[in-house]
């Protein structure tokens, strides 16, 4: 639990993080999302339960911190960031064994596909709701170029988390995970 | 081999109970209306507050520490020659330049909020917005201050945008570079008149608002001046927004693209308008 609550801090602090980190002008202003290599990281690490618990903490930090009330009128529904969570992390826990075998470089590929899939959903949701569905190489830079990023630092953050995991004393097996 | 098939079917069950919590969490998540999501994002903006005002200032720090390095830097470049006393004095010299720069750019903002026509809340802008689609700044101004939802934010330049939401010490400001930030307005030396609003993706590091609603023969010219025009209820008129850039005729109305009066990217110091003095 000690690596759980380590995890659901880092959540906390890598999003507020995140509203200090300015955007990239030099790759069309796209901007750096740690919190899902983490999430990720964890959906792989836990069991299925607090994996879920995790997705659904970076979920609520996401849907309050960027959904906009406007009008009276909401463009993307309060859980909809949690949904997203815990579908993508249920893809990458059931990819476990494979990172348990030590293959991590699916899962660094993953995070940045993953990361690019939450910020192009958001995208259709608020295109759904403000018409003209439009797609510029701005706009998908907007979606890649998170996923890219997230693509490069995955590798850190992985080794700096099972770094963690260790001095944590947390061991998890192939087939089924246990804390500590 | 029976106890491991109870462990499986017990690890199944559990999984399948956190399943249908997160479910019903989530269905509960997914019915909030504008008004309980409203509340929900003031409830955990109230609960973040002294990480965004703490994470502000270490932001400040270190930036602060950057700029000295550079300058530093620039001064063993340009001084190289020059001694080790000279040197001190130079970074002191730029050290208390620092300290008056931000006194004339504090003079000058009560100096605006003295002459104001408004009566004016001055806030700090602490975060700048995480997320690709929407064009938002955190000011450390909330309910305690008398901030309300949907009040014009300012400079001394021009309009920046309008709170959305509100707790009692931060407040969420949507600047008129978003989309969604839709301002009527009427353009100097024209009879025009037409709404504003932000692009979806800027690729550039200076956003451009689109003015639309133009009629065909507006033949606006670049440099106009854009202000509210009071229509709407929200902005008050006479807020500048920005010049005019370009125009060109559609095959319904004219649109012309702005480039905005106040620097949207570099925003210190802003004020809420609260009213009329």
């Amino acid at each position: 639990m000690i690596f759980f609550g380590c995890l659901l801090v880092l959540v906390l602090v890598a999003q507020i993080a995140e509203l200090f980190i300015p955007a990239l002008p030099w790759l069309y202003n796209a901007h750096v999302y740690i919190v899902p290599v983490i999430v990720f990281y964890g959906a792989m690490a836990l069991p299925f339960p607090l994996m879920l618990a995790l997705a659904f903490f970076a979920g609520v930090l996401l849907d309050a911190l960027t959904v906009q009330v406007i009008g009276g009128k909401v463009e993307i529904s309060a859980g909809s960031s949690i949904l997203l969570y815990g579908v993508l992390a249920g893809i990458m826990h059931g990819l476990r064994p494979l990172f348990a075998r030590g293959r991590w470089e699916v899962h660094c590929i993953l995070s940045g596909v993953f990361t690019s899939l939450i910020v192009l959903a958001q995208y259709l949701m608020i295109t759904f709701r403000r018409g003209s569905l439009v797609f510029t190489p701005e706009i998908w830079w907007q979606i890649g170029g998170p996923g890219l990023i997230a693509m490069a630092i995955a590798p850190i953050f992985f080794w700096g988390l099972q770094w963690l995991g260790q001095m944590t004393a947390y061991s998890y097996g192939p087939a089924g995970g246990r804390a500590e | 081999m029976r106890h491991g098939g109870q462990s499986a079917i017990t690890m199944s069950r559990t999984s399948l109970i956190s399943l249908l919590i997160f479910g019903a969490i989530l269905g509960y998540f997914l019915t909030f209306g504008p008004e309980t999501t409203q509340k929900f994002k003031s409830g955990v903006y109230g609960l973040l507050a002294p990480f965004l005002t703490g994470g502000s200032g270490i932001k400040k720090q270190i930036t602060s520490v950057r700029s000295g390095l550079k300058s530093l830097d620039q001064l063993e470049r340009e001084n190289a020659a020059l001694q080790v006393e000279n040197r001190e004095l130079r970074a002191t010299n730029q050290g208390l330049r620092n300290v008056e720069h931000e006194v004339n750019r504090l003079r000058h903002a009560l100096n605006y909020r003295e002459r104001s026509v408004f009566k004016l809340v001055a806030a700090e802008v602490i975060a700048r917005d995480s997320s690709a689609w929407w064009r938002t700044v955190t000011i450390n101004r909330g309910k305690r201050d008398a901030v309300e939802t949907d009040m014009p934010v300012v400079t001394d330049v021009g309009l920046v945008g309008k709170t959305t939401t509100v707790s009692d010490t931060i407040s969420v400001v949507l600047l008129i570079s978003d989309e969604n930030c839709r301002v009527a307005v009427s353009i100097e030396g024209s009879r025009e008149q037409g709404i504003v609003s932000g692009e979806r993706v800027t690729g550039g590091l200076t956003p451009f608002l689109d003015l639309n609603f133009l009629s065909k023969q507006a033949d606006l010219k670049p440099g106009q001046k854009v202000y509210t025009s009071g229509v709407g209820g929200v902005f008050p008129s006479g807020l500048l927004i920005g010049s005019v850039k370009t125009f060109h005729v559609r095959e319904l109305d004219g649109q012309a693209q702005l480039t905005p009066a106040v620097d949207l990217s570099h925003l210190e110091d802003v004020f809420v308008v609260t009213g009329r003095r």
